[in-house]
């Protein structure tokens, strides 16, 4: 024999399924076989229809006419009991799907799997559409004969909205990114040529008071010039994250260790000439843009080979600690290191940690570091001891599945 | 007869960068041969001897034009593409001069015949360097068109 109907609401998204009794009876005709078949069975047990309303449930006849309306279907579809019982379940439809038979369609296959369920356009009482899940469940008798639907419908204008509204804060957040991203590379653009300006004309102005020049007046305009140079820094800089924003990673597998002894190539007349004892353990090759990572490990060791200078022996140790299969990439220095209580500010943007006039720097090398790996879906960390050194983690690719490929 | 030839255009509308631009090239050559002009329009009628320019028609020709992308009125870009458009004034080198060094920029330039794409250094000292070679490579080294052959050309 054949089992009777399962019938269930809908379930979509986080949503719940929700089991509520019917008072499909009240509202039936008494004499209608559809009513026999549910009354004869379990089947009007399983029947579930949402409390609150949001859940329009109604039975058809085998040939679509309205044959019972609950509460919930007067809520979503306007129509009154007696207003809907006795006619066809095609009003619910627009008139082009009408036209096209979409209403009878769905019954056809309805009786044929069983079961059709879809999400789309329904019209209401008042003309007004919204937008619905329906799924329509074939009920038959004990002889396996047809004797009509039960549909059940939910309301989804509202779902909908949330997900329309949703996906515009997401376009007008990406907006105000690239907005964002512009200012700043046409404002760090713009500022170059005043900055250029301000020490062109104090070099010019030193050469022309020439020897005589009372020290004072020397010493005041060379703090202009390095002001300004400090600022074109500062500039350049920022110049430079603001291309990394418009930057598109392109990965490909690189290996690490010929990138560090690349960077230590730049940084090797510091190096030789502090003595400064670098180790550079095993390192992989990862899938990465090999350009951005070299920023990466560029400004990385800078800073160790920076924030080193008061040691006596000075130690930067490069390697890799792989966790639960993940490479971690590690730089370490044996220098001042910072204290922990400020290492939410490490990334940011114009954070410094020192004194300029102990340690130079405009407090970009690091939100640079970080955007870089965030464009490789990486994850960045740090771990330090006042005067005890410092040491930078990092991971690609741990963000999600496609790792670099995708990164914006 | 004794007057220094007007050599260099210097299209340049921020007076600041004009003045070191100047004060960069003074050992090379004399101030009286480099003309000083502020916006496109004025770049052109510096060079097609219109509008105030008129009198300058009989004038010898320039030996470059130094032209900043960034100009009021018409941008570097469109001068240049007037310039070597026309027969009269096409062989007369131009340098752009840009703070830019976006890629598509160069292209473009490169694309509507500029001979020479630099971009000013935001370090001062650096800034003079280019400058200054910029100066002696045109000024002196580079040997200019030969005034008959630019009308030869036109008639081609």
């Amino acid at each position: 024999m054949k089992k009777p109907p399962k019938i269930r609401a809908p379930s979509h998204g986080k949503m719940k399924e929700q089991t509520v009794a019917v008072p499909l009876l009240s509202y039936a005709p008494y004499d209608s076989p559809l009513i026999d078949a549910l009354m004869d069975g379990e089947s009007i047990h399983q029947l579930m229809v949402d409390s609150r309303g949001d859940y329009a449930i109604f039975m058809l006849d085998p040939n679509g006419i309205v044959a019972s309306w609950n509460k919930g279907a007067e809520q979503i579809n306007g129509y009154s009991r007696d207003e809907i019982v006795g006619k066809h379940f095609s009003v619910f439809y627009s008139a082009e799907d009408r036209a096209r038979g979409k209403p009878e369609r769905e019954l056809v296959i309805a009786a044929r799997d069983g079961r059709f369920e879809e999400e789309g356009q329904r019209v209401r009482s008042d003309g007004s559409e919204f937008w619905a899940n329906v799924v329509i469940s074939a009920v038959r008798d004990r002889a396996d004969t047809l004797v009509g639907f039960v549909k059940v419908a939910r309301d989804l204008t509202e779902h909908r909205k949330q997900q329309e509204r949703a996906l515009a804060d997401a376009q007008a957040l990406k907006a105000v990114n690239a907005e964002l991203e512009s200012f700043t590379y046409s404002v760090s653009h713009d500022l170059r040529a005043p900055i250029r300006q301000i020490e062109g004309f104090a070099k010019i102005l030193e050469e022309h008071l020439g020897v005589d020049l009372d020290p004072q007046v020397e010493h005041y305009l060379h703090r202009i010039q390095e002001g300004s140079k400090q600022m074109g820094r500062l500039v350049d800089d920022l110049l430079h994250l603001a291309q990394l924003g418009r930057q598109h990673a392109k990965p490909r597998v690189t290996p690490l260790d010929a990138l560090v002894d690349e960077v230590l190539t730049d940084l090797r007349a510091e190096i030789l000439e502090r003595a400064i004892e670098v180790r550079v353990g095993a390192l992989p090759a990862l899938e990465c843009d090999p350009g951005l990572l070299k920023v990466v490990f560029t400004n990385l060791l800078s800073n160790a080979v920076k924030y080193t200078r008061r040691c006596e022996h000075p130690l930067i140790e490069i390697g890799q600690i792989v966790t639960d299969g993940i490479p971690v990439i590690y730089v370490r220095d044996n220098g001042i290191g910072f204290d922990m209580k400020y290492v939410d500010k490490l990334f940011g943007v114009f954070q410094r940690l020192h004194r300029t006039e102990d340690f130079e720097g405009a407090g970009v090398g690091l939100a640079i570091v970080s955007r870089i790996i965030r464009k490789h879906r990486g994850t960045i960390w740090a771990e330090a001891l006042p005067d005890m050194g410092a040491t930078f983690f990092f991971t690609l690719g741990t963000e999600g599945q496609d790792a670099a490929t995708k990164s914006a | 007869m004794n007057k220094t030839p007007i050599q260099m255009l210097l299209a340049e509308d921020s007076a600041s960068d004009a003045d070191l631009i100047l004060a960069s090239l003074a050992n090379i050559t004399l101030a009286e041969a480099i003309h000083v002009v502020h916006d496109g329009v004025e770049t052109l009628d510096f060079v097609f001897s219109r509008g105030e320019y008129a009198h300058r028609l009989h004038e010898p020709p320039l030996r470059v034009i130094v032209l900043d992308v960034k100009l009021p009125k018409l941008d570097g870009f469109e001068v240049l593409r007037e310039i070597k458009a026309n027969s009269r004034t096409r062989l007369i080198p131009v340098v752009l001069l840009t703070s830019s060094n976006i890629d598509i920029d160069v292209a473009r330039g490169y694309l509507l015949g500029a001979n020479s794409y630099v971009q000013k250094p935001v370090d001062f000292e650096q800034f003079r360097a280019t400058i200054r070679e910029l100066g002696l490579y045109w000024m002196t080294m580079n040997e200019p068109p030969p005034r008959r052959s630019v009308g030869d050309h036109a008639r081609r």
